[in-house]
């Protein structure tokens, strides 16, 4: 066979093999994001057919109070959730890392919250939260309404993210603490380092990927969180509401409101945030590798 | 994964002793914590809505009542059917998907052609992708061509592949060594039979992950299902527990049966495979 036919052959076995995966994640993830960015410049309400409109909808999202608030109730979202469910995460990781007998079975227990649907387990939390016949309030003896109440609602939503992902953490910080070598530890002991001394100065410095792969990967999802908004508290209460984060704005605009073109501009405008956050977390970690390489 | 000697190990026994207390109340307080909403929620499902209102929320059900199944199971909530659309969908993605997406991987890892690695990094950059971004234009495009609220739209827009999956295995893949391949080669094997003898047995850990994680993220989904479908006939778990959810706000003990049933079937394959899972999610960091 010649050199020439050879190339062509494996072409063509290489895109048989692509072939499925080019339609699927092309018709189903490229065109969407294409047709999204179109009708992002369009007005659109699914009935009749969309009709252009140029910037206008970028326009409308960008003075609308209620996405200005979407905005701030996700930054507030994510302000409750993360630091807790990383220090608490990393807390939990510290002591199961300890391997005392039953460790795995808190492991177990730990991430189950993690395997259950959100939509689910937001629903179970909805009645834990309830004014009557809830959970909660039977513990503590009182009728508080958790989740309708203007300053309870919103911690009421993050604690159930963080209830839900602090295992998923752990386990995360579990695997990264395996990683850290006893030798520099023990050397650090051997100075008369403390063993809290040992921890911040060693350990969380070696756990730094671990910290930035954690921080970086639930940020992105907590500007996306909307199953368990819409089971708990269907972004109320009040209006705009106190748990309407930008994904359920999105959903709203589109579902509710009918105004396809507007959603779209949104949820361009969460996609191309989401992006940049994640090309710097790239670029961070590709210099940090670099720096760990180098020295 | 090497052994993490104990923080408290040059101590004194006492302080040893307080440091194990410690831990242990602190992980017996997450781990209750954790069980509480789970087992409070099923033994609500398992009173009477009699029993319910007159009885403390604490209390255990007694009589066991399983009442609430019941009625979820009869005629006029016919749970049956959201869990045989969600059994259907989540097999028919899981096979399709992992099919595909093994396909995908063996060019990406194991032949070179052009375009391959322009190809790879656009499907690495479509993970960056919001959900939500996709679900309007998802929407107007199974509207147009009249597939809403079908079988189909379920399942088409994630079954011909997943960049995820491809990814992690790409990278597994890339580890078989290439001389089980060129032996396999010289018996005369193609393409497809490499892949199927040397390949996926050789890669079967991540293959087993990769199962875990596109169960439980497609049992788990949500906003798609909720929006594309309507009506009874292709509601999926999530969504027909959220429907039972704002048409009987306050009863309780329907409601728990019926997160109760939609937690069950995972709760239970997550406690035969818990080791494999576990790894899995701080392999896989799925979502």
């Amino acid at each position: 066979m010649s050199r020439r036919s050879r190339t062509l052959r494996r072409a063509a076995v290489g895109y048989g093999l692509l072939a499925p995966s080019l339609i699927g994640i092309g018709l189903f993830l490229i065109v969407p994001v294409l047709v999204a960015v179109a009708v992002s410049f369009e007005s659109w309400n699914i009935i009749s057919p969309p009709k252009w409109l140029g910037p206008e909808n970028y326009l409308s999202v960008l003075t609308d109070p209620d996405v200005w608030h979407s905005f701030l109730v996700t930054a507030q979202y994510t302000l409750l959730v993360i630091p807790t469910q990383t220090l608490l995460g990393l807390g939990l990781a510290v002591l199961l890392s300890k391997r005392l007998p039953g460790t795995p079975v808190f492991r177990v227990i730990f991430a189950l919250p993690w395997i259950c649907a959100p939509l689910t387990l937001g629903v179970v939390w909805k009645w834990v939260f309830a004014p009557t016949g809830g959970l909660l309030n039977a513990i503590i003896g009182t009728r508080i309404e958790w989740l309708t109440s203007f300053a309870l609602a919103l911690p009421a939503v993050s604690f159930v993210s963080v209830w839900t992902q602090t295992g998923y953490v752990a386990l995360f910080y579990l695997a990264g603490l395996s990683g850290v070598p006893s030798d520099i530890q023990d050397a650090a002991r051997v100075d008369g380092a403390g063993e809290i001394g040992v921890f911040w100065r060693i350990t969380m410095p070696l756990l730094r990927p671990t910290t930035f792969f954690v921080l970086a990967t639930s940020i992105i999802s907590s500007f996306q969180v909307f199953d368990t908004v819409y089971a708990m508290t269907g972004g109320g209460p009040g209006a705009p509401g106190r748990t309407d984060v930008i994904a359920h704005r999105i959903f709203s605009l589109a579902f509710e409101d009918l105004d396809l073109g507007k959603a779209s501009a949104l949820s361009v405008v969460l996609m191309v945030g989401l992006i940049v956050v994640t090309v710097l977390q790239q670029v961070y970690f590709r210099r940090r590798i670099t720096y760990e390489v180098a020295g | 994964m090497a052994a993490i000697r104990p923080v408290t190990r040059s101590r004194n026994p006492a302080q040893r002793v307080g440091t194990v207390v410690f831990a242990y109340a602190v992980l017996i307080f997450g781990a209750v914590i954790i069980v509480t909403p789970f087992l409070l929620s099923f033994a609500t499902a398992l009173k009477t809505p009699e029993q319910f209102s007159n009885t403390s929320t604490l209390s255990l059900p007694s009589p066991v009542t399983w009442q609430n199944f019941a009625e979820l199971f009869g005629p006029e909530h016919n749970f049956i059917s959201p869990i045989a659309v969600t059994v259907q969908m989540t097999v028919v993605i899981l096979v399709v998907q992992l099919s595909c997406s093994i396909l995908a991987a063996h060019a990406f890892a194991r032949i070179s052609f052009p375009g391959r690695d322009v190809i790879f990094w656009a499907y690495l950059a479509t993970m960056m992708i919001p959900a939500v971004t996709t679900i309007v234009p998802l929407y107007g495009m199974f509207t147009a061509a009249g597939l809403r609220n079908t079988f189909w739209a379920l399942v088409l827009p994630t079954m011909f592949g997943s960049p995820y999956a491809i990814f992690l295995l790409r990278e597994y893949f890339r580890s078989v060594p290439d001389d089980l391949e060129a032996a396999a080669r010289i018996d005369g094997c193609g393409t497809l039979r490499v892949l199927w003898y040397v390949v996926i047995p050789y890669s079967r850990p991540i293959i087993a992950t990769l199962t875990v994680i596109t169960v439980v993220s497609h049992w788990n989904n949500f906003l798609w299902p909720r929006v594309i479908t309507s009506g009874p006939d292709w509601a999926v778990l999530t969504v027909a527990t959220a429907g039972l959810q704002s048409q009987y706000n306050g009863n309780w003990t329907l409601v728990m049966a019926a997160t109760s049933i939609a937690l069950m079937p995972l709760i239970v394959i997550y406690l035969i495979f818990q080791r494999q899972i576990v790894n899995s999610i701080s392999i896989g960091g799925f979502k």
